[in-house]
């Protein structure tokens, strides 16, 4: 999979999640201190990226992902 | 000398408990702040500064000139209204000079010359220019900057304040067969108030002041230290839990330790309130719970400005703005933050089978953070208790973390579908 796909994929999942509007969404977006994403959404959103990508993410490393453009690359070194 | 009880533009630190009031009329021990200034610093000409849309509450309450340029004739004595202020504190009102604590100004002495030079029609930007203006220096003092503030303080300064109020023993009606537990001399049960059969008053951690026309019913323990407060009452079976101070007319159920309920706050039921600072007229249906310390022990962030805030602080409960009420069965999460005027209403049925190391979470069962962190929540836990989790023990808990995936996946899945 590209990472442009990636990386669509991953602002339509937060996007949901965090309930806030694609657009604002950008690579260096903060999940917590841009987008707002508490503890618990936190923990939502590795389920949702889980089950978008149908994959199995490590939950401590996936939790320290700081930036969207992170959880990208993140997610990258799991889709094949 | 005319004082100025002042609030700036860091009052929104304190939301939102100070949304429908001064900041300094927020609680700790037995008084407001405002009280507590009163009583160390009197002054016979006061006025107030306060947010535009408080002015008419304050000068109807007060009766006092608020946010009037034309009171700043004479010299002034400016006053931070979060400024803590501990009996017996002496204050120089004569020699020009400001204190600041941490960049903020705590307090300032302005002579009328100066005033009259810096007064350019704002507030703040008064404020602002004072310490380029008179000799200032930073100092230690205690600011009540944050609404957790206020529980950090609140043991220590019932004590004290019980102290300083130089009364003791039975005014009003005690049944016989309540109970003192340590120091009789610790406690102060005020004319008009009733203490009912069974009750236990623990004072071996602090003095019980039991206020006057205040109702302990039967079966309850309190823990000093402890305020009650006018007319308020204490229901039966209740649990206080050290440090915890209640303003007037509060009714109050259940389980509560190291809060602050301002006053005219109800909480009759069950259910357990922790370093939390309830507002005015909240009502707090029956079992209204919040958590004061994260299941994994680490330091607790509140929502300050819009933004997280890392309070630095492992014990946070709650902070209800006035007048809001939840539903019965409301659980709040550590460290929450509920507006002025809100309606909360708790989730639904919950399932009948919780598979091992799941974290469920808005009716979703979860892999939550992971089994290295929970093993690492665990030994947490088990330190506190000097415990230490052997080899042995974290074998295990790795052996059944695998044993149970099955049923552990099949409900994270079916979660993600539903």
């Amino acid at each position: 999979m590209e990472k442009n796909e990636i990386e669509a994929r991953v602002k339509k999942v937060t996007a949901q999640i965090l309930g806030v509007d694609e657009v604002a969404i950008k690579a260096e977006s903060l999940f917590v201190e841009d987008l707002g994403a508490e503890s618990v959404q936190s923990l939502e959103l590795v389920a949702a990226f889980e089950e978008e990508f149908d994959i199995e993410m490590a939950e401590d490393a996936a939790l320290k992902v700081k930036t969207v453009g992170d959880a990208v690359s993140f997610i990258a070194t799991y889709v094949k | 000398m005319r004082m100025v009880v002042f609030e700036d533009a860091t009052w929104s630190n304190l939301a939102p408990i100070a949304y429908l009031r001064p900041v300094f009329e927020l609680r700790c021990g037995f008084f407001s702040l405002y009280d507590r200034l009163m009583s160390v610093l009197p002054c016979k000409e006061k006025g107030l500064w306060v947010r535009d849309y408080l002015v008419n509450l304050a000068k109807a309450k007060y009766g006092l000139p608020v946010n009037d340029p034309s009171f700043f004739t004479g010299d002034l004595f400016l006053v931070n209204g979060t400024w803590l202020i501990k009996h017996g504190t002496v204050v120089d009102m004569h020699a020009e000079g400001a204190v600041t604590c941490g960049g903020n100004l705590v307090r300032a002495v302005v002579k009328e010359a100066t005033a009259q030079r810096l007064w350019k029609g704002d507030f703040n930007a008064f404020l602002a220019g004072l310490p380029a203006a008179i000799p200032t220096h930073e100092s230690a003092e205690m600011m009540m900057s944050y609404p957790w503030n206020f529980i950090q303080q609140n043991p220590a300064l019932i004590t004290e304040d019980f102290a300083a109020a130089g009364n003791s023993g039975i005014a009003g009606t005690m049944a016989k067969e309540a109970v003192v537990f340590g120091d009789p001399k610790a406690v102060y049960i005020a004319p008009g108030a009733e203490v009912h059969p069974l009750v236990v008053l623990d004072t071996k951690g602090g003095p019980v002041y039991v206020d006057k026309k205040a109702r302990i019913y039967p079966n309850t323990r309190i823990e000093g230290p402890c305020y009650v407060g006018e007319e308020t009452y204490i229901m039966s079976g209740a649990n206080i839990r050290e440090g915890s101070n209640f303003g007037p007319v509060c009714r109050i159920g259940g389980e509560v330790e190291e809060s602050i309920f301002h006053s005219y706050a109800n909480k009759y039921h069950d259910g357990f309130i922790g370093h939390a600072y309830v507002g005015e007229f909240v009502n707090l249906g029956a079992l209204t719970t919040n958590s004061d310390l994260k299941n994994d022990y680490s330091t607790v962030s509140v929502y300050l400005n819009g933004k997280p805030f890392d309070t630095g602080d492992l014990k946070v409960g709650s902070f209800f703005g006035d007048h809001t009420k939840t539903s019965i069965g409301t659980l709040f999460n550590t460290g929450t933050i509920v507006g002025a005027m809100c309606n909360v209403t708790a989730g639904g049925i919950l399932p009948k089978f919780f598979p091992s190391f799941t974290w469920y979470i808005n009716n979703k069962f979860m892999k939550g953070y992971g089994l290295e962190m929970m093993i690492k929540t665990a030994r947490a836990a088990m330190e506190r208790r000097k415990r230490t989790m052997t080899k042995e023990e974290e074998e295990v808990i790795r052996a059944a973390h695998e044993l149970t995936a099955g049923p552990r996946l099949a409900a994270v899945r079916k979660s993600r579908k539903g």
